[in-house]
């Protein structure tokens, strides 16, 4: 590795600065030669700089505001961004490990320069800096309001809070480092962290209903609570100035250093635990041995008396596992279906028109709801070959048909995935008690599902991309493979064509025969996944070997 | 990047044939002996990647009953050859043939008599030993019976029977080459084609994997491994071939290979390495 550590002269100790050069360095090493990188960088930045400068102006227009309006936007605002960032390098474990710690476990860097070094690195990046454009507009909205030197004053706080909110990421990733790094606390720690991710989404319903029904003075008395909280004192400061509540800001000024102090001493000291790196694992527990036999194990109770032991039946109890035994797929499992819980039920207040009636929708309306979910279903397999890496080469050199092979994947999402979904359907129509919508919403399920994996299964085929082999389950590629990724939208609209028939059957046929629709709704989705994954089949057949090349992760 | 043009034609390009073989016509009209003798046999394997070419028409025809080692430093070429030559990386142009029958045009057929232990290659690593054994079997189309007898005898031999209900991920990288070569050993095939099979075991399954070995090379099977550890191939092999920078620069029985000098001072030699003149570092 060329650390530009050591073009420094024999002798001289490293110096924060030298940490930003190193990471200069490896992320313009990281875009050379590779113009997909440096495309979606520039339209990182553009992207970002868009939205920094929306806020930037949204918060200097809050100067024009009343002062208790004014107030409201400062703290929300700056929690908000504090929370953000302490949050979301917990949520993305690793994201930027541009500079990981473990990589300096060997160098002779004192601890202190090597926390320097990393805070001033971690500055130097696109989140901070797109951070600091935007919550610059807090400043203008100061100057604006009371005057140059409140501005003054407002910018540092922005500074202050920037940093509060980078040492405080950078202290708690360092302290789970140690934590995380253990296979079975990672794998709960998905669960968790999928369940909050996938409750982002109707956590912004409950702030949005509370905040078309709340009035200012309930936000200013929460916001007067937070401007005490290191969250977002170092936001408030100027309108203590402004105001003339000197002692308050000089109280809100300790209570930002004094957390950034803190923050920073628990860093230094966990920092050691993240440079001991991956080096060693506990060994492995040791668990009384086969009760049955390896073939009776491989598959679960509830499977075995339902699958062969053939290829096709070990291929089924193999994946049905995975989609539970693999953190990734479990991850993904967990938003899909949580999202097919949620669009349904947003779509069905959205028709309801935000009033918790439970009406429920129209039978159309119904039926695509239903149908949304299906489809993101059967799209969990749009990248099925990368969840495994290249242990798909087992498969290749046991010449595996494609076409077992594509279905018996198949099958065992449909095993997994499906009760819940139908589950789900049958919530929503208990939820509104029009049970005469049930037989439509599951035919259109099986319908959707069954395109979608139609679709997903041929996508998988011929456009699979490499998940990075990583220990965090939510890592993604970025560049090239987000672009390949986007395929996934290709995938839902050819769904969505090819089971259009079956929605317009709803729309006329649904509420006089429900019962037709979902005779004919499991005869369109099977028939449809049955040629998909025909065709999906023989493209594996031809293209196999290209297919494990495409998910092997690049060392 | 290389033009694909496809497998070359068998009449038109009889090759030179190395190893125990060396000189001997073993193409076009005298195909069956090729089936006879040759477990393993490359002609004109050449893959590109990018504007690199990493291997550049490798030939090779490893015996029948033979323990062949394929040396090379890192980069040679030895991971991309032998997945070329197992069906896992589809050549730009050449062929590989496993006991007669093609890779690439008869996949079904030679991967029935082939066994693989690829390096750098994950394994179903979220199912217990036994499981990933009796998943192989099952997906080998094996008889259920058969899989399991075989797989708790392969347990046992491996002495991974211990390991139980542990997942395969969780092993040491030891037990995991243990339990990869489990798998290739489970459907008896003929030839054993094995990627860096002692790279990071420790002595003791070193050891167990070398008797494993010797036992079915002793049985008539074949095997073909890379590696760069020259005492272990020394020890273990009766033909070598060094490969350096994509190419197949020396090939034979090792004691010919060696010329009376060790295999390490030859392949120094063919690779063209520096050695120390005792000149630098100085400052050491």
């Amino acid at each position: 590795m060329a650390l530009s550590l050591d073009t420094a002269p024999v002798g001289r100790a490293p110096r924060a600065w030298d940490f930003v050069r190193l990471k200069l360095r490896l992320m313009r090493n990281g875009l050379r030669g590779q113009a997909w990188r440096i495309v979606a960088l520039v339209l990182g930045v553009l992207f970002g700089s868009w939205w920094a400068l929306a806020a930037a102006v949204g918060l200097g227009f809050s100067g024009t505001a009343s002062a208790e309006a004014g107030f409201v936007v400062a703290t929300f605002a700056g929690a908000a961004v504090t929370l953000g960032w302490t949050l979301i390098p917990l949520l993305f474990f690793g994201v930027d490990e541009t500079l990981d710690p473990a990589r300096f476990a060997l160098l002779p860097v004192p601890r202190r320069i090597l926390t320097r070094g990393m805070f001033a690195a971690a500055l130097v990046g696109v989140p901070a800096m797109m951070t600091l454009l935007g919550t610059s507009g807090l400043a203008i909205a100061a100057g604006i309001r009371f005057g140059p030197i409140e501005a003054v004053v407002a910018l540092v706080g922005v500074v202050a809070g920037l940093a509060l909110g980078v040492v405080a990421s950078r202290a708690l990733t360092s302290a789970f480092a140690a934590l995380l790094r253990s296979r079975k606390v990672r794998d709960l720690a998905a669960i968790v962290l999928a369940l909050l991710a996938s409750s982002i989404a109707p956590l912004q319903w409950v702030v949005m209903s509370a905040a078309d029904y709340g009035s200012l003075d309930q936000a200013l008395s929460v916001a007067r609570i937070l401007a005490w909280t290191p969250f977002a004192a170092p936001y408030v400061v100027p309108f203590d100035i402004g105001e003339g509540r000197w002692l308050a800001a000089a109280a809100r000024v300790a209570l930002t250093a004094a957390t950034i102090a803190l923050l920073a001493r628990w860093w230094s000291r966990t920092i050691e635990s993240a440079m001991l790196g991956t080096s060693s694992t506990p060994p492995a527990r040791a668990v009384a041995g086969h009760a049955a036999g390896p073939v009776a194990s491989l598959y679960s109770t509830v499977l075995r008396p339902l699958l062969s032991p053939t290829r096709f039946g070990a291929i089924v109890a193999r994946e049905s596992r995975y989609w539970w035994r693999d953190v990734r797929r479990r991850a993904s499992l967990i938003s899909i279906l949580m999202a097919s819980v949620v669009v349904p039920f947003a779509l069905n207040f959205a028709y309801a028109g935000g009033e918790l009636n439970g009406q429920g929708l129209g039978t159309t309306g119904f039926g695509f709801a239903v149908s949304i979910a299906g489809t993101m279903g059967g799209l969990l397999l749009a990248n099925q070959f990368a969840f495994d890496g290249n242990a798909y080469a087992a498969h290749l050199l046991a010449s595996v048909p494609g076409r077992l092979e594509v279905r018996a994947r198949a099958v065992a999402l449909t095993l997994v995935a499906g009760p819940i979904q139908i589950a789900v359907v049958v919530g929503m129509v208990a939820w509104s008690g029009r049970w005469e919508q049930l037989p439509t919403g599951l035919g259109m399920l099986a319908t959707f599902f069954g395109g979608a994996v139609a679709s997903a299964a041929i996508l998988s085929v011929l456009a699979p991309y490499a998940l990075p082999e990583t220990t965090n389950p939510f890592a993604m590629n970025s560049g090239g493979a987000s672009a390949k990724g986007l395929l996934a939208f290709v995938a839902i609209l050819a769904a969505m064509a090819i089971c259009a028939p079956m929605l317009v059957a709803s729309a006329f046929l649904g509420s006089a025969y429900p019962w037709l629709i979902l005779v004919i709704g499991i005869a369109y989705g099977g028939t449809v996944a049955w040629l998909g994954t025909l065709v999906a089949g023989a493209i594996l057949d031809r293209r196999g070997p290209e297919v494990l090349m495409a998910v092997t992760p690049r060392r | 990047m290389v033009a694909r043009t496809g497998p070359p034609s068998l009449s038109s390009c009889p090759r030179r044939t190395a190893g125990s073989s060396r000189g001997r016509t073993v193409y076009g009209r005298r195909r069956a002996t090729v089936k006879a003798v040759i477990a393993l046999a490359l002609r004109g394997l050449t893959k590109g990647f990018d504007s690199k070419i990493a291997v550049f028409e490798v030939d090779l025809d490893v015996p029948a009953g033979s323990f062949f080692g394929l040396l090379g430093p890192n980069g040679a070429g030895k991971t991309t050859t032998l997945s070329m030559a197992v069906g896992l990386l589809r050549p730009d142009t050449g062929a590989a043939f496993v006991l007669g029958q093609d890779v690439w045009a008869d996949p079904v057929e030679a991967k029935r008599r082939l066994g693989v232990l690829p390096d750098g290659v994950r394994l179903f690593d979220r199912l217990t030993g036994g499981e990933l054994l009796a998943y192989t079997g099952l997906l080998r189309g094996m008889n259920p019976a058969e899989v399991d007898a075989r797989a708790r005898e392969l347990l046992d031999v491996f002495d991974l029977v211990d390991a139980g209900r542990t997942l395969v991920v969780d092993y040491s990288a030891g037990m995991k080459k243990k339990i990869g070569l489990a798998c290739a050993l489970l459907h008896a095939p003929r030839l054993l084609v094995l990627d860096e099979p002692f790279e990071a075991v420790d002595p003791v399954a070193a050891a167990l994997i070398r008797d494993i070995l010797h036992r079915y090379v002793a049985g008539g099977g074949t095997v073909v491994f890379s590696s760069h550890v020259m005492e272990l191939v020394e020890k273990l092999c009766s033909h070598v071939a060094i490969m350096s920078d994509g190419e197949i620069k020396t090939v034979g029985p090792l004691d010919e290979v060696r010329g009376g000098r060790s295999l390490e001072q030859v392949f120094v030699e063919v690779v063209g390495g520096r050695v120390a003149t005792g000149h630098e570092l100085s400052w050491l």
